[in-house]
C-alpha cells in the first residue's frame, strides 16, 4: 500500500507535532525511500511535503518508466526546468553559490492516494540536452515544447519542438536567469522598494 | 382601353400590396422574436427601450444595420456577392401572392391551377441565394454554409412535397383556393386527416427556413455565421428580413394546406377583413411555434439531420401519400 | 504509451464507387472565432466536414507570468495569479499563497481557512455555470446560458461582497485573508472579512443556484438533440487522460474519482460532508453532467461552511515584510478546471527564484490533436466546449 502524504488538517495536526518528536515512522519518507531504490537514484528528498528524486541525465526516461510502470504513477502532472545561475538580470539572485546548471522537473502523479513525485535531473549549461519523454507520456510533448523554447534545453527525441509560446521571430530563452526584462531595463518599476508603511490617516491612526 | 387601364391598376395595386406586406411582416414577425426571447431569457432592451413596450428596440436595429458600412471582400465574386441577399426576398414576395385570404372576389392575388406547385418551386429560390452568398463570398466558413444549406434543400425537398401530396390528393387540386374549399366544403380542417403529413411539412419547413434546430447553414457556435459571415449592413438586413418574411408565408402555406386557411367555424369566409384576421391569427401561432423552437433547441449535427429526411421523413411522407390514396379510392 | 483513437465515424462509411482525388482544406479555426474561448487557433485539414488532422496554435494570450514572478514579491503575485483563469480568480491564489505558507512554517488561522474555502467554492459554481452557459450555446440553444449567467450573477456579488473584487479578488494574504481597511492585526480592532448579511445573503444564493440547476436540468438534460449531439462524442478514456495530464471534472467524467478536495490539504476540506462526482463513458454528456453535479456538491459544502463558520482571528503572526526561507515545495489544487499548481522554489529573497505555474487548461488541451482526429465540425465543436478551458489558463 502507498502511503498518502496528505494529513488532515486542523486539530489532527497539532496532535501530530506532538507526535512527531518520538521519531514516528514517516510514510512519505518511507515512500519516497522506495521509489529512489526502484529506480536507483543519487538522493532523494521530502522537504516541505515534497518528494524530489534526483537521477541522472542518462537514467532519465527509465527512471520515469519505471515510475510510471512499478508506482503506478500515470498521471503526468507537469515537466519544467529552472536555470540555476549565480548570475541573474532580474530579481534576487541565490544567496549562496549555487552550482550552474539547467535542472529539469517532471511531476508525476498517481490517481489513488493523492501522491506526487517530482524527478529531477540536472543538464550541463553548456549544451542542455536530454532524452525525450514523449514515448512514456504523450502529454509530455507540449510541456517540453514548452521548456525548450524558455531555456533552450534540447529534448532529443521529441518530434516537434516549434515554438509554443512565443513568435516566429523571437530569439532568446526567456525564462534564462541571463534573459532581461526588457520593460525593466526602459524604465524601473519601483516594485520590491514600494513595501513602506501606510501613511497615517484618521482610520489608521498608528502607522 | 379600358381593360388595359384596369389591368394596369390592378398589378399596381398587387405589387403595392406585396411592397407593403413584406416589411410589415419582417417588422412584425422581428419585433415578436425579440419579445418572444426577451419574455423568455429575461433580456431587458426588448423590455424597456424606448419607454414603453420596448418599441425603440426594433428601430435601434434597424436604424444600425442601415448605418452600417456596405463592405464587400475584396476576393469575393462580386455581382454574384451584391445580388444574392435579393434572392430570398423575392422568394418571398412570389410565395405572398398564392395565399388566399377570402372566398370573395379578389381574395387572393393570383389565384393559379397549380398554386402548390407552384408554392414548392418557388421556396428554394432562396436556398439558391444562400449558395450564392456561400459561394462568392470568397471565405471557406461561407462555402461550407453554402454547401451545408444545400445539402438540406436536397433532403428537405422531398418530404416538404411528399407531405403536400398527400392534400393535394385528397382536395383533388392543386389550386390554393381550391384546397381551402374544399376544406370550408367539409367543414374541417385537413390536419385531421392529414395529422402525419401537417407534422413532416412543420419539420422540412423548418429545415427548409434554417431555424433552429435545423440552422447547421449559419450554425454561429461552428462556422461564425455561415454564409452570412462576409454580408454588413444593408445585405446582412436582407437576409434577416427574408428569414422573417419566409417563417410567415411558410406558415401561411402551412395553414392554407392543413388548417382550413381564412376558414374558421362560424366566420363567414367571403369577407377579405376577418379572412385576413383568421388567416393571420392560424399563421401567428405557427410563427410563435417556431421562435419558441428556436429559444429552446439546440443544434441538430448536419448528418443527424440527413439521418432525419431520409430514414424517417421520407418513408413516413411515402406511407402517408400510399394510405392517403388507398382512402381515396376506397371511400 | 500510444493509443491510437478509433477514427470510425459513420459519415466516413457512406461508400462512394466513383473514386474522386479531392485535396483536403485547410480550414483556419481561430484565433477570432466564437467558439474557441477566446485565442486558440486550430489548423484543420478537413476533407468535407470530416477533420483529418488538426494542430492546435497556442500563445496568443502568452503573459509570462513565470518571467514576471521572478521580479515581483510575494504579497505582489497573488494579484498576477488570480489572472491565470480568470473565470475562477479566487481559486488561483490559493496554492501559491499556501505554497508560501508551508516554507514560511506558517498556517492560516481556521476562520482565514473557512473563508478561503467558502469563497473558493463559490469560485467554482461561478466557474461551472459559466461552463453550464456557454456549453448550450455552442450546440445551438441560447437559452440555458440566460438562466446560468442570471445565477452566476447572485455568486459574483457575494465575491464582490467580501473581497471587493468580481473576477480578480486579490483577497489572500500570507498567513491570512485581508481584513477590512483599518482593522485586522495592526490596529488591534476586531477583524472584519465577510460584511454583514453575507451569510444570509449566501443561504438565499444557495438556493437560487440549486434552483438553476433544476431549470437548466429540465431544460438541457431533457433534450433529445442534446442528448444525440453529446452522448458518446469525445469519449476520453482514462489512461489517455491520465497520459496527457488531463485533470478536473474531464478525468472524473471518465469514470475516476480522483479529486484534490479529498487527496490534498490545501484547504480543510476533509471536516465537510461531500461527494466526488463521477461520470462513466467519458463523453461530453458526460463532462457536462459531472460539472453540474459538481455544481450541487460545491453548494452543500458552503452551506455547510456557513452554517459552522468559526470565528476567531483571520491573520497569523507575519513579519511586515515577507522573505520566504530557502526551499522549494509543489502545492496543488482542485481548481474548477483541474489541477492547478505552483512549484515555488526560494533562495531566500523577497521574490520567488522561480514558480512553475501548473494549470489545468494547459494539459486539458495538449489532448486536442488526440480527440479531434476524425471527427467533424460540429463535433470538434463539441468536444471543444465540454472541455471547459481557458484561454489565460492556457497560455499564462
Amino acid at each position: 500500500m502507498t502511503p498518502n502524504p496528505s494529513d488532515p488538517q486542523g486539530e489532527v495536526e497539532v496532535e501530530a507535532e506532538a507526535e512527531a518528536e518520538t521519531t514516528e515512522p514517516d510514510p512519505l519518507a518511507d515512500f519516497a525511500a522506495s521509489i529512489a531504490e526502484a529506480v536507483g537514484a543519487a538522493s532523494h528528498s521530502t522537504e516541505y511535503e515534497t518528494i524530489k528524486i534526483f537521477v541522472e541525465p542518462d537514467a532519465w526516461v527509465d527512471a520515469v518508466t519505471k515510475a510510471r510502470d512499478e508506482f503506478d504513477l500515470a498521471f503526468f502532472s507537469w515537466l519544467s526546468a529552472v536555470d540555476w545561475a549565480n548570475e541573474v538580470s532580474v530579481g534576487d539572485g541565490p544567496q549562496e553559490e549555487v552550482e550552474e546548471r539547467y535542472e529539469v522537473m517532471c511531476a508525476l502523479g498517481d490517481l489513488t492516494d493523492g501522491n506526487l513525485v517530482i524527478f529531477s535531473t540536472s543538464l550541463d549549461k553548456e549544451a542542455p540536452t536530454i532524452d525525450s519523454l514523449v514515448d512514456v507520456f504523450q502529454g509530455a510533448a507540449w510541456h517540453e515544447r514548452e521548456s525548450h523554447e524558455m531555456f533552450g534545453i534540447d529534448f532529443s527525441g521529441n518530434p516537434d519542438l516549434s515554438p509554443l509560446y512565443l513568435p516566429d521571430a523571437f530569439t532568446g530563452h526567456p525564462l534564462r536567469k541571463s534573459y532581461p526584462l526588457l520593460s525593466r531595463e526602459v524604465k524601473p518599476w519601483p516594485g520590491k522598494v514600494d513595501v513602506e508603511d501606510m501613511p497615517p490617516s484618521s482610520q489608521n491612526p498608528e502607522a | 382601353m379600358t381593360l388595359a387601364i384596369v389591368f394596369w391598376a390592378e398589378l399596381a395595386i398587387k405589387i403595392g400590396i406585396i411592397a407593403v406586406a413584406v416589411p410589415a411582416i419582417g417588422m412584425v414577425l422581428g419585433f415578436a422574436e425579440m419579445k418572444l426571447s426577451a419574455h423568455m431569457q429575461s433580456r431587458i432592451g426588448p423590455y424597456f427601450a424606448g419607454g414603453r413596450f420596448g418599441w425603440m428596440q426594433l428601430m435601434a436595429d434597424g436604424l444600425k444595420f442601415m448605418q452600417k458600412e456596405d463592405i464587400i471582400p475584396a476576393d469575393a465574386d462580386r455581382p454574384v456577392f451584391r445580388w444574392a441577399p435579393a434572392l430570398p426576398l423575392i422568394g418571398t414576395m412570389a410565395l405572398l401572392v398564392i395565399i388566399p385570404i377570402s372566398a370573395a372576389e379578389f381574395g387572393i392575388i393570383q389565384d393559379l391551377e397549380v398554386g402548390i406547385f407552384y408554392a414548392l418551386a418557388i421556396s428554394s429560390l432562396s436556398t439558391i441565394g444562400v449558395l450564392m452568398a456561400g459561394w462568392s463570398s470568397a471565405n471557406k466558413y461561407s462555402l461550407m454554409g453554402g454547401l451545408r444549406a444545400a445539402g438540406q434543400l436536397i433532403a428537405y425537398e422531398l418530404p416538404l412535397v411528399l407531405a403536400v401530396v398527400g392534400v393535394v390528393i385528397q382536395a383533388g387540386t392543386m389550386s390554393m383556393q381550391g384546397i381551402v374549399e374544399a376544406q370550408t366544403a367539409q367543414a374541417w380542417p385537413y390536419v385531421v386527416t392529414q395529422f402525419l403529413g401537417f407534422a413532416i411539412f412543420f419539420v422540412a419547413a423548418l429545415a427548409e427556413l434554417n431555424r433552429i434546430p435545423f440552422d447547421m447553414p449559419i450554425a454561429e457556435s461552428e462556422l461564425v455565421m455561415g454564409y452570412v459571415t462576409e454580408y454588413s449592413g444593408f445585405r446582412f438586413l436582407f437576409f434577416f428580413l427574408a428569414e422573417y418574411v419566409n417563417m410567415f408565408t411558410m406558415s401561411a402555406i402551412a395553414v392554407t394546406l392543413f388548417l382550413g386557411g381564412y376558414w374558421f367555424w362560424g366566420i363567414p369566409t367571403d369577407s377579405a377583413l376577418l379572412g385576413v384576421i383568421v388567416l393571420l391569427a392560424k399563421s401567428f401561432v405557427l410563427v410563435f411555434i417556431m421562435i419558441w423552437f428556436r429559444w429552446t433547441f439546440p443544434r441538430f449535427r448536419e448528418d443527424q439531420l440527413q439521418t432525419l429526411a431520409w430514414k424517417w421523413l421520407i418513408p413516413l411522407a411515402v406511407l402517408n401519400v400510399i394510405a392517403t390514396g388507398a382512402f381515396k379510392v376506397l371511400l | 504509451m500510444v493509443i491510437e483513437q478509433d477514427t470510425t465515424f459513420q459519415i466516413s462509411e457512406v461508400a462512394v464507387s466513383v473514386e474522386i482525388e479531392t485535396p483536403d482544406m485547410t480550414l483556419n479555426i481561430g484565433p477570432q472565432h466564437p467558439s474557441t474561448h477566446g485565442v486558440l487557433r486550430l489548423i484543420a485539414k478537413v476533407d468535407g466536414e470530416k477533420v483529418t488532422d488538426v494542430k492546435p496554435v497556442i500563445g496568443y494570450m502568452h503573459r509570462g507570468y513565470e518571467k514576471l514572478a521572478e521580479v515581483r514579491t510575494y504579497p505582489q503575485i497573488t494579484s498576477i495569479v488570480n489572472r491565470i483563469d480568470w473565470v475562477s480568480g479566487f481559486a488561483n491564489e490559493i496554492p501559491f499563497i499556501v505554497a508560501a505558507e508551508r516554507l514560511m512554517g506558517v498556517e492560516a488561522p481556521e476562520r482565514a481557512q473557512w473563508v478561503r474555502l467558502v469563497l473558493s467554492e463559490m469560485a467554482r459554481i461561478s466557474s461551472h455555470l459559466i461552463f453550464m452557459a456557454s456549453y448550450p450555446l455552442e450546440l445551438g440553444a441560447a437559452t440555458p446560458l440566460f438562466f446560468a449567467l442570471r445565477a452566476r450573477e447572485r455568486v459574483l456579488d457575494l465575491l464582490e461582497s467580501v473581497t471587493g473584487g468580481r473576477f480578480h479578488p486579490n483577497f489572500n494574504r500570507i498567513g491570512g485573508i485581508k481584513p477590512v481597511y483599518g482593522s485586522g492585526p495592526t490596529t488591534k480592532k476586531t477583524s472584519m472579512d465577510v460584511p454583514a448579511g453575507f451569510l444570509a445573503e449566501t443561504r438565499d444564493a444557495m438556493d437560487k443556484v440549486l434552483g438553476t440547476c433544476r431549470e437548466i436540468e429540465d431544460l438541457v438534460a431533457g433534450n433529445e438533440i442534446f442528448l444525440a449531439r453529446t452522448k458518446g462524442i469525445g469519449v476520453l478514456p482514462v489512461e489517455v487522460g491520465a497520459d496527457y495530464g488531463v485533470s478536473g471534472p474531464n478525468l472524473r467524467a471518465s469514470g475516476t474519482d480522483f479529486d484534490l478536495r479529498k487527496k490534498a490539504d490545501y484547504l480543510p476540506y476533509d471536516q465537510f460532508d461531500f461527494d466526488v462526482a463521477v461520470g462513466e463513458n467519458g463523453d461530453c454528456y458526460d463532462r457536462w453532467l459531472v460539472r453540474l453535479q459538481e455544481i450541487r456538491e460545491a453548494v452543500k459544502i458552503i452551506q455547510q461552511a456557513i452554517d459552522g463558520l468559526p470565528s476567531g482571528p483571520i491573520q497569523a503572526k507575519v513579519p511586515k515584510v515577507i522573505k520566504v526561507p530557502k526551499g522549494e515545495t509543489y502545492v496543488r489544487a482542485e481548481n474548477p478546471k483541474g489541477e492547478m499548481g505552483y512549484h515555488l522554489i526560494s533562495e531566500g529573497g523577497s521574490g520567488p527564484y522561480r514558480l512553475k505555474i501548473r494549470s489545468a487548461s494547459f494539459s486539458n488541451i495538449s489532448m486536442l490533436a488526440w480527440i479531434l482526429e476524425g471527427a467533424i465540425i460540429p463535433d470538434i465543436i463539441a468536444i471543444m466546449g465540454s472541455l471547459d478551458f481557458v484561454l489565460g489558463d492556457v497560455d499564462r
